[in-house]
């Protein structure tokens, strides 16, 4: 035996250990670095399936009734196979779905009912109580077996004071223990999401060292003991060989029936048993991990099976056959053989087995007791105002504590009796029950709630009577002539063999009849009823997981929506206010969030769903459901279906026949051609009769004014709303929607945030409304307004859409009319207008010099009546050319008039002046008082080729440097000298310059309207562009050329007409 | 490279996971459920303790092709 202190010192630094590692992976995670997040922590957590049932267990089984211990873990490695389609389903559904437990799981798939909820919560507690209480009677026997080694019944730690009361053993000192650590690191805090890593962590390195010390007094006994498994076979079938039983299958205690059934539970406890379905689908981090446990998680369990049989028979032969310690063997044949340290891992192993079970199982309880037991009262007694976060932990901490205490008292109530040791197996039933459900949730939509309702209670009830009333029987608490003679005598009832089925072992009787109710109540109740919408929703967000999400066919809104802040606030009621605003910031992000602070009306139900799953993280789903709907109902707002304005013949949302036509409609009346008003008439007619609005009103901005004043109406007669002018203020809704030149739509008039606005609109009895603003040329020239009396929410996105568009409309035929209007006042203008031209035109040259060995062709495509673009050559001799390229700002007669001067100044100098850059000085000289006085200025290029020479002299006074194409070695290079724009200084000094040019060389100058013309939204033609074009057709002659150039630009621009003046000259050699 | 789709992933798993539920049951069983041995070692022990490794090696070996595909869709090699 070994002292108590030092199998409590090593215990206690192992606890001190797992809180060390636990808070550890608790710290990383909150700075954001998760430890547990990698496939071997996940592989190892999902080991906590290994509980000391099966680690003391299996060689006790393995000795007793052979090696039906085996399917317990053959059957999770089989199902494995199954995982990366069906554990993930499960893990992509619990993310998306923000599910905390295998209760929340079902109840969430079948119309997150709160009923299904309680109904899973409480067979589970019922089913898994048993279970914890055996994990404490396993600790508390291995702990008095290595203390007092004889003295099983007194417990050790009893005797640590008489003063303490009764009931403080060892298992209760060990469920506080257990039960602290499940308050510590299940329920710290409230969470979000209801990840516990710092609790993963601990079972991980639990798992490995149950691991470590397993195989550690294997290979002890195997190898230490004995001469390997070799020598411990043969030597048993000397010894016993009526015993060969052992190693054999089909035995009189474990037949094949029993056999397929412990297969087949083990598949559906190792993902259905709260704790398992915690760990694999709650605390995965990542899908990806799935893969990996798929082979680890088994390998895990190959290798603990390893040495159970050679332990197991070991322990016979040692023991001279005596079976009644064979639970213990373990434990019991290093104590025996002396080796106290090697009892003391293997103590500690057992201990890491139970620990990691009962903490993980009480918090996922615990989890299932708050939402689906606890949550419902509390809603019920409306704990209205009242932050509840922590009220609700501390009731979380409360249940993981009572969880392991009923655990506790259960194990007291039974002792040792025959119960216990099949507790294990009761409660793998228990988690068979989930199945049909969970198989359904995840591949039958037609699956629903009342089928799952009356599988699940069926089947329990079932379970119940074949399992535990015989338990309860034998272990005296109930008649036991219940067994033979059935309730009331009635033979045919015997809970052990139903209906007169007979000749199976209780496990596989049992499940048998409670799957058979199970899963004919489950298909029977699906088939026959039909699902409420929310079932269906549901159905399809689980079944069809990893299909696209489709766009929802009909659209919602809330009437008189919470706005964010209601929403953020209902959450921290129930999450802690800090959790709640970290949730909202995330998912506004980058969500548009209008002038009020509040989102878009058909994004409200997006938030409403949104605070719904947040809750549902931390609450569960039915009652994330039931706090919503009762939020919402208390204060008045429903959710309603959108009213469809477009009726039920819609073809498609975005082109609906009546959108078109209506459109069509108002196209033709404002390309009729008659007068603005009549066209403005019909378009409101069109409006009012086909929507039935009770008011459409078109008002324009009158500029002297500086008010908007109706130019049309349509519908009731309101003085105030139909008939009176608007000033541009934002105190009004119109006045505010001009000015930000944006829609604006009240859907619902009893939420209004204009004084001034809500006060008439609530005269008049106008539910909702909406603006459009009629623009020209993106600025805001009038508005579009409808109001109805009728139904709210009736401006649906569509529509708005339509409305905008019918402003448009309006805007073109406002602006048609403007045009007609701007043609007659032009006529005023218009022998102003001629003189200008005339001027312009009579100033470009009318024809081509005749130079020898070059072309030449010039073009000016000017943007409005008068340019103000200029280009000449001046031929000097045969072999002399001068070219002229200017741009005066400004389009006006006095530009045109300034242009001719320039071009006279030249015209009269050239002969006289000598070189280039004084000729460009003495027209700055000369222009520039006139310039300068109509505050205009010129930007000049001007360059003479010497033919004879091939010597092209230039300056430039600001102008765009021409392009020159070189045929060798066929690059583009811009000409540029230096000089000041004409008409900023007097005096000007130009930079002359001198190029040599070639045969093939092509030159083109040309204006900035060229450079400069835009595509919309796409920036400018450029340089490069045009240099680009010229490389490519080069070859052309000088008009083609031109020609190719023009048609590029008005491909680009998308117009036939230029909005600068554009002009080019293009000389080519030779 | 010709990429295995989730149907015919689906379909392996399935089978082998049917197989080894047959495998492992009546009357597969039965024909290593004898009392002999081969070299001390019971055969039904043998083939449970050498066949379920194999097993996770077939799972293993599996594992790690699908992830060979999903993540070297450049390579052009692989068992396709």
């Amino acid at each position: 035996m070994i002292p108590i202190w030092s199998v409590t010192t090593v215990t206690s630094l192992y606890i001190v250990m797992l809180f060390g590692i636990a808070y550890y992976a608790d710290k990383r995670r909150e700075a954001g670095h998760s430890v547990i997040s990698n496939s071997y922590i996940y592989s190892l957590s999902l080991a906590v399936y290994f509980t000391s049932w099966t680690y003391y267990g299996s060689v006790g089984r393995a000795a007793t009734s052979g090696l039906d211990f085996l399917p317990i873990y053959l059957g999770p490695t089989l199902i494995a196979f199954t995982w990366w389609f069906v554990l993930r389903k499960m893990v992509r559904i619990s993310k998306e779905q923000n599910i905390v437990s295998i209760a929340d799981f079902i109840s969430s798939r079948y119309g997150k009912s709160a009923l299904l909820g309680a109904v899973v919560t409480i067979f589970a507690v019922l089913g898994i109580m048993p279970y914890i209480a055996l994990q404490l009677k396993a600790v508390a026997y291995t702990f008095d077996l290595l203390t007092a080694h004889t003295q099983h019944e007194a417990g050790a730690l009893y005797g640590l004071g008489p003063w303490l009361p009764d009931f403080v053993d060892t298992a209760f000192i060990i469920a506080l223990l257990l039960g602290t650590f499940g308050v510590l690191f299940g329920a710290r805090h409230l969470d979000a999401s209801e990840r516990h890593e710092g609790l993963v962590a601990a079972v991980a390195v639990e798992s490995l060292v149950k691991l470590v010390a397993f195989l550690a007094v294997g290979l002890f006994i195997t190898y230490g003991l004995f001469d390997g498994f070799a020598d411990i076979f043969t030597r048993f079938r000397q010894t016993f060989p009526e015993r060969s039983g052992l190693t054999m299958v089909n035995t009189a205690q474990a037949p094949y029936s029993m056999w397929f059934t412990l297969t087949f539970i083990s598949m559906m406890a190792v993902m259905f048993l709260p704790r398992q379905f915690h760990i694999m689908v709650i605390e995965n981090s990542d899908e990806e991990h799935i893969r990996k446990a798929m082979w680890r998680f088994p390998a895990y369990m190959f290798l603990l099976n390893l040495f159970v049989v050679p332990v197991a028979l070991a322990g016979l032969l040692l023991n001279g056959g005596e079976t009644s310690g064979a639970d213990y063997f373990l434990l019991s044949i290093p104590l025996e053989s002396g080796h106290l340290w090697l009892a003391l891992i293997v103590f500690v192993g057992g201990f890491s087995a139970s620990a990691g079970m009962v903490m993980v199982e009480s918090v996922a309880l615990a989890t299932m007791i708050l939402n689906h037991l606890v949550m419902p009262l509390l809603l019920e007694f409306a704990l209205k105002g009242k932050d509840l976060s922590r009220l609700l932990i501390n009731i979380k901490r409360l249940a993981i504590m009572a969880v392991v205490l009923l655990g506790y008292v259960f194990y007291r109530m039974i002792g040792d009796s025959y119960a216990l040791v099949n507790i294990g197996l009761i409660s793998f039933i228990a988690a068979s029950q989930f199945a049909p459900a969970m198989f359904g949730a995840l591949y039958w939509k037609r699956a629903n709630r009342r089928g799952a309702l009356a599988g699940l209670i069926l089947g329990f009830v079932v379970w119940f009577y074949t399992l535990l009333v015989p338990s309860f029987a034998r272990s005296g608490w109930f008649d036991a002539r219940i067994l033979d003679q059935g309730p009331f005598g009635l033979q045919l009832l015997r809970p052990l063999e139903l209906f007169g089925l007979s000749g199976f072992d209780m496990w596989t009787h049992s499940l048998f009849w409670s799957l058979f109710f199970n899963i004919g109540a489950f298909l029977v109740y699906s088939l026959m009823s039909s699902a409420s919408r929310r079932e269906e929703e549901q159905a399809v967000k689980f079944v069809d997981v990893f299909e696209p999400p489709r766009e929802q066919a009909t659209r919602t809104r809330i009437s008189k929506a919470p706005t964010i802040i209601e929403f953020v606030e209902l959450m921290g009621k129930f999450i802690g206010e800090k959790q709640a605003s970290l949730a909202i910031s995330e998912y506004l992000g980058n969500r548009e969030i209008d002038a009020k602070g509040s989102l878009h009306e058909y994004e409200i139900p997006g938030l409403k769903r949104f605070t719904e799953r947040t809750l549902a993280g931390s609450v569960g789903a039915a009652p994330a459901r039931i706090i919503i709907e009762n939020y919402l109902s208390a204060r008045g707002s429903r959710m309603e279906d959108v009213f469809d304005i477009f009726g039920s013949v819609t073809l498609s949302r975005s082109n609906s026949r009546e959108q078109l036509s209506v459109l069509y409609e108002a196209a033709r009346a404002v390309s009729s051609g008659a007068q603005l008003q009549t066209i403005l008439d019909n378009i409101l007619d069109l409006l009012h009769q086909q929507f039935k609005f009770d008011l459409c009103v078109i008002r324009f901005l009158d500029e002297s004014k500086q008010a908007l004043v109706v130019r049309s109406q349509k519908g009731m007669s309101s003085a105030h709303l139909g008939e009176s002018e608007r000033n541009l203020s934002t105190d009004t809704y119109i006045g505010a929607a001009f000015l930000t030149n944006a829609t604006t739509v009240v859907n619902d008039t009893d939420f209004m945030d204009k004084p001034a606005s809500s006060a008439i609109v609530h005269r008049e009895g106008i539910t909702s409304f909406a603006h459009a603003p009629i623009t020209i040329e993106g600025e805001p020239v009038g508005m579009l307004s409808a109001f109805s009396r009728g139904a709210k929410g009736i401006f649906t996105a569509e529509f708005v859409e339509l409305f905008s568009s019918l402003a448009r409309q309006i805007g073109i035929a406002w602006r048609n009319a403007r045009q007609t209007e701007e043609l007659i006042e032009a006529r005023e203008q218009e022998k102003e207008l001629a003189i200008a031209k005339q001027i312009q035109t009579g100033l470009l040259p009318d024809r081509t010099p005749d130079v020898l060995g070059i072309s030449l062709a010039g073009i000016c495509v000017p943007a409005r009546q008068v340019g103000g673009d200029y280009y000449d050559y001046l031929a000097l001799d045969r072999t002399h050319l001068d070219l002229i390229i200017a741009d005066v700002s400004g389009h006006n007669t006095g530009a045109a008039l300034l242009m001719a001067e320039a071009r006279t100044f030249i015209q009269a100098t050239v002969r006289n002046q000598g070189d280039v850059a004084s000729i460009m000085k003495g027209v700055n000289r000369f222009l520039y008082s006139d310039l300068s006085r109509a505050e205009l200025f010129i930007t000049m290029f001007y360059a003479r080729y010497d033919v004879a020479a091939g010597i092209l002299t230039y300056a430039s006074a600001g102008h765009n440097p021409p392009l020159l194409w070189r045929r060798k070695p066929g690059i583009c290079e811009r000409l540029d000298a230096e000089g000041l724009i004409l008409g900023i200084q007097p005096q000007v000094e130009f930079e002359e310059r001198q190029v040599l040019l070639a045969s093939g060389d092509v030159l083109l100058l040309y204006t900035d309207g060229v450079t400069e013309a835009e595509e919309p939204g796409n920036g400018f033609f450029g340089e490069e562009r045009l240099a680009q074009l010229l490389q490519e057709h080069c070859r052309q002659d000088p008009e083609q050329l031109i020609a190719t150039i023009l048609h590029q630009l008005r491909i680009f621009t998308g117009s036939h007409s230029f909005r600068d003046d554009v002009s080019m000259v293009v000389m080519k050699i030779g | 490279m010709k990429r295995p789709d989730s149907q015919q992933l689906r379909e392996a798993w399935l089978l082998f996971f049917i197989l080894g539920i047959v495998m492992l049951n009546f009357p597969f069983l039965e024909i290593f459920n004898k009392t002999s041995t081969i070299l001390g070692i019971p055969v039904l022990f043998l083939y449970f303790f050498v066949g379920w490794p194999s097993s996770i090696l077939v799972i293993f070996l599996f594992c790690y092709w699908i992830e060979r595909e999903d993540s070297g869709s450049g390579d052009g090699g692989g068992p396709t």
